[in-house]
């Protein structure tokens, strides 16, 4: 099982027998689901390789780096800006509970963002050293399949090597896309708004997912002038509708300018910024403009057709429910199938890789009750089905729940900005369907009751635990009357 | 038909509940208590003319069919509640909404608790959770501050504090909330008394020399702070005071180790003051779990707090300069402006009439209860921390409601003491649900340690050294999940759900099943995969506890 260094022409490996194969697993792609899936399957006794691009903040087809996008332009970095970010918010809570602060208070935009640039590169190696701790092999390259066994990388000075592995991990994650309008160019994506030299006056984000709430609030609580394009009603498509204009009316408090069911069109390049023209007629001047209109697989470089690994139309890698793709030796996991694009689900479709293939235990990741926050400020988190989600599966009446107070914080610093929970119940079983709430704290406090619906509880064990008091979460367990009832033709009854 | 108010509400049929539930209840209550304000109690046997109507249907039913037992008799009131704090005016509400007639007596609004001042809310709402919560939330900001400058804020001039606006928007807040639970009652449609209850007789309440009888009198009076007499000890403050001074305390000494002293200590720390704690104990917190005691112990340490343990306080004296000094078993500190007693609460039992009625009381002067908050006379019931049970908002909330219940539902119902989280907060906070690793030990034997303590994302920018701890101990015979414990930021939040799932007896593996919310604290509690430590009871070989362990990389 020597590994072999093999240059192009002598690639003639052919894999006729096991003991033959460099390695038992080789994984393209060290973001979070393939450092797990080659950490376990190491521990699970696998001997195995892994290949990521070098490290720079702002990825791009040949530049990536050990930790992926969460560690590195995801889930990290923004929580990091999040912070920062909030404590503009606190700053204004403050006084009224006697604090005096000097007028004029001084944010340094370079300091935050070379601190952030130094946690995520302590990571990037922590995340290095973990590989190494666990005898993986780490190769600094562009992973390319050659065949069903075989995979090459081309390494920074343009030498290649190839090696031969019984089973290939396609772990590439995504990456962020532009809309194709005039002068996009002149717009950033994610990547670059979490490394921007100067923290923009004004700000336009076009899009109305989670990235683009996040950065609204992240630049807003930070001074920046925001205003927010999207093409729905509400931001957040796909989550509960309650919770949504819960978020909408949030942002716009917070002095977020919402532009609901606009596009952008066009943008200029002017002496005084960039102009932005929406399909209202509208024209703003901006000093960055984000694009958080989506992201998609990074699928493209891989040669997969070459194998014949099958794609769906968004380039998403097909896999059944064990991660495998259509060519049996070959797996993928993590935002490149686009299933569910999170860190922690990357990271169990990673461990099920790791244990189906290599710990002799059938492991298929489980979709359901998955919770996930967004970092908008104040943040939401969901767990479970939305209201509309929950009627449309309903065998039986649905039962809502909904909370909606003035934090406690607030009754001093006077800040008008209410929490909102809600429990979404079928009326039959008194499962708990459904959580979410929009408030402070909202993602610390939805872990817990994630817990309690993965395993079916009931609102009849939410209303048996007795409160934390004085919290906010407590009032999960203090819901004791029906806000409404859906019943199954769909038609609510107020106030029962 | 209109003056059968016959009381007893002990329902036997099940169509009259059903009746009784149907019935709107926000109908009548708002106009009927009106009404019931204009009847002053002039006369100790007032009948219910304001019985809301579906409440004199309710009886007259029950008195045509009327078989029961007990003999018929005229009260004023159904429950006659002293007391009207979160035990107190939980059941007060929640009687009235089954149907029951209901009044209540609170002693006058103050900040400050006696003999002869309360107020609507009680201690949760005007001397302990909430006023402590808001000077937690004003504390907070200066470490908050510090924190920000990590992540690139600065400040011209260090933020200065202003006690005088503190102080003012607490109180303005503490009256709004008294007033809201003033409209709670009388939204029920309870008649608020005010004054002192004392009873006179198993059905028989005395307020300030007016007769009350009722069918059911609760007593919910709650407790208040205890300061041991020592010399000096008149120069100490307690609790109420605490949260309600003039002026910042330039140099504070806390005497005692429970939660009450850690939040204050926080609290007073966080707005500058130089704190000092002193405890009779090698540490805090003495039946939180030990490592959670080292682990807030060492945070406050680090935030500046001074701890002196295993010291008991002996005198206070008062010095010319007005200053105080605190001797203590080990010696003397001197230089304090305030010296604050958080060294325990005593039920308020004295002044009630219970000896002269039978109603037993323990050596702490608790009235003792049965599972169903009964007293030794049948017709007195109490909940809360008179009892000294678990002394808790949310627990007198939950013996309120059960009594409720009990009396006017015709459903006997037991407060559950099983899994009740809990908070401290302090600076970290610190959150519980369940037992602590010493009581799983002793109760189920063999069990698996889950431990992190890690440095939170945002202590990794600003820098400070705060870190987090987090535990899980689980039961190595059947997998639940005995006891959850983290000190840290927003552990009183993070809590709250995972109670949930303790309650409901999860185990281990659903909390590995669900999956994490990223990045968060809370995720670590579902992504502990290697225990710490695994003790076993093991009887064969060394007959002896043996702790082992468990060294196996992840």
């Amino acid at each position: 099982m020597a590994r072999k260094m093999l240059v192009d022409e002598e690639m003639t490996q052919t894999n006729q027998e096991e003991a033959h194969f460099d390695f038992d697993l080789f994984v393209i792609g060290a973001g979070s689901g393939g450092v797990r899936a080659a950490r376990f399957s190491a521990n699970f006794g696998a001997k195995v390789g892994i290949c990521e691009l070098p490290f720079h903040p702002i990825s791009s087809e040949v530049i990536g780096g050990v930790g992926g996008t969460c560690v590195i332009r995801g889930c990290v970095p923004k929580k990091i800006l999040v912070y920062g970010a909030a404590f503009g918010g606190e700053l204004e809570d403050a006084q009224n509970y006697g604090w005096e602060l000097n007028e004029k208070l001084d944010f340094n935009w370079k300091k935050l963002l070379h601190k952030k640039t130094d946690e995520i590169i302590r990571l990037n190696g922590i995340y290095k050293r973990l590989l190494s701790n666990a005898g993986v092999k780490l190769f600094e390259g562009e992973g390319k399949i050659v065949g069903p066994n075989e995979v090459e990388v081309t390494q920074l000075d343009g030498t290649k090597l190839s090696y031969s592995a019984k089973h290939i991990l396609i772990a590439t994650g995504s990456r962020a896309q532009r809309p194709a309008i005039p002068g996009q160019e002149l717009g950033i994506t994610s990547d670059e708004a979490l490394s921007l030299e100067d923290l923009p006056k004004r700000a336009v984000i076009f899009g109305g997912g989670y990235i683009a709430v996040e950065f609204a609030s992240i630049w807003r609580g930070l001074g920046a002038e925001v205003d927010l394009f999207f093409r729905r009603e509400l931001p957040l498509r796909g989550f509960d509708d309650e919770m949504r204009a819960v978020v909408a009316r949030n942002l716009e408090a917070r002095g977020i300018n919402l532009h609901p069911q606009t596009n952008l069109t066009e943008l200029i390049k002017t002496d005084n910024g960039i102009k932005v023209i929406t399909d209202h007629g509208e024209e703003l001047l901006a000093d960055v403009v984000l694009f958080a209109t989506g992201r998609l697989p990074n699928s493209k470089r891989l040669n997969l057709e070459a194998v014949g690994v099958e794609l769906d139309k968004t380039g998403a890698v097909k896999v059944d429910e064990y991660s495998r793709t259509n060519i049996p030796s070959i797996w993928a996991v993590g935002d490149v199938t686009n299933r569910m694009n999170l860190t922690p689900v990357a990271l169990m479709e990673g461990t099920c890789f790791a244990k189906t293939v290599f710990g002799g235990e059938s492991c298929k990741p489980d979709y359901s009750h998955i919770p996930c926050a967004v970092f908008s400020i104040p943040p939401l988190s969901v767990v479970g089905l939305s209201e509309e989600q929950a009627i449309e599966q309903a065998n039986s009446d649905v039962l809502v729940f909904t909370s909606n107070f003035n934090p406690m914080k607030n009754t001093i610093s006077g800040r008008q900005e209410k929490t909102v929970m809600k429990l979404v119940v079928d009326a039959e079983t008194d499962k708990v369907l459904g959580a979410s709430m929009c408030g402070p704290d909202a993602p610390e406090i939805m872990q817990g009751i994630a817990v309690a619906l993965k395993c079916g509880a009931t609102k009849a064990q939410f209303d048996s635990t007795v409160g934390i008091h004085p919290s906010a979460a407590e009032e999960f367990v203090t819901m004791r009357s029906v806000s409404r009832r859906i019943t199954v033709s769909g038609k609510p009854k107020e106030n029962l | 038909m209109v003056s059968t108010c016959l009381t007893a509400p002990k329902l036997s049929a099940p169509t009259l509940q059903t009746l009784c539930r149907n019935l709107p209840l926000t109908l009548p209550s708002s106009t009927l208590y009106s009404f019931s304000r204009l009847l002053s109690p002039s006369t100790s046997r007032f009948r219910h003319h304001h019985v809301p109507l579906q409440r004199r249907c309710l009886f007259s039913t029950r008195s045509k069919s009327g078989n029961d037992a007990e003999p018929l008799r005229d009260y004023d009131f159904d429950l006659f509640t002293i007391g009207a704090g979160s035990g107190g005016v939980r059941a007060s509400r929640f009687a009235a909404n089954f149907g029951a007639s209901v009044a209540v007596c609170e002693l006058p609004f103050s900040t400050i608790s006696s003999e002869t001042t309360g107020g609507v809310g009680g201690t949760c709402v005007l001397r302990g959770c909430v006023p402590k919560k808001l000077m937690v939330y004003a504390s907070k900001y200066s470490h908050e501050f510090h924190e920000s400058n990590g992540f690139g804020w600065k400040y011209d001039t260090k933020p200065k504090h202003d006690w005088s606006t503190l102080v003012a928007n607490k109180n303005a807040e503490l009256q709004r909330l008294t007033g809201i639970y003033k409209n709670i009652l009388n939204n029920a449609g309870v008649t608020l008394i005010e004054g002192r209850g004392k009873i006179v007789d198993p059905h028989t309440v005395d307020v300030d020399g007016k007769l009350y009888t009722a069918r059911h009198i609760l007593i919910s009076v709650g407790g208040r702070p205890f300061i041991p007499e020592i010399p000096g000890s008149e120069y100490a403050i307690d609790s109420d005071a605490a949260l309600d001074l003039s002026t910042k305390p330039e140099k504070v000494a806390i005497v005692g180790g429970g939660y009450i002293a850690l939040e204050f200590a926080g609290i007073f720390n966080g707005l500058k003051s130089e704190v000092h704690v002193f405890i009779r104990q090698k540490k805090v917190l003495r039946g939180f779990d030990e490592e959670i005691r080292d682990f807030v112990g060492d945070q406050m340490s680090l935030r500046g707090i001074e701890f002196h343990t295993e010291e008991a306080p002996q005198a206070i004296v008062k010095s010319a300069d007005g200053s105080l000094s605190l001797t203590t078993n080990k010696g003397t500190v001197e230089g304090f402006s305030h010296i604050m007693f958080a060294t325990g609460r005593r039920p308020n039992t004295k002044n009630l009439g219970l000896e002269s009625v039978g109603v037993k009381t323990n050596k702490n002067g608790a009235i003792e209860v049965d599972e169903y908050s009964r007293t030794t006379v049948p017709s007195i019931w109490a909940v809360g921390d008179v009892t000294d049970r678990i002394n808790l908002t949310p627990v007198a909330l939950m013996e309120g409601g059960a009594l409720a219940k009990t009396l006017f539902q015709n459903e006997p119902t037991k407060p559950d003491y099983r899994a009740i989280p809990s908070a401290v907060f302090s600076q970290p906070p610190i959150g519980q649900v369940g037992l602590t690793e010493e009581q799983a030990i002793k109760e189920h034997g063999d069990i698996d340690v889950y431990t992190a303590n890690f440095r939170p994302l945002k202590a990794t920018l600003s820098g400070l050294p705060d870190r987090v701890f987090m535990k899980l101990i689980v039961c190595a015979r059947t997998n639940k999940v005995l006891g959850l414990h983290m000190c840290g930021e927003d552990s009183a939040e993070i809590v709250q759900g995972f109670a949930v799932a303790v309650k409901a007896g999860l185990t281990k593996v659903d909390f590995d099943a669900t999956v994490g919310i990223h990045p968060t604290s809370a995720e670590e509690f579902v992504t502990m995969r290697t225990p710490t430590r695994k003790i076993r009871q093991s009887p064969a070989a060394e007959g002896k506890m043996g702790v082992e362990a468990n060294a196996a990389g992840v």
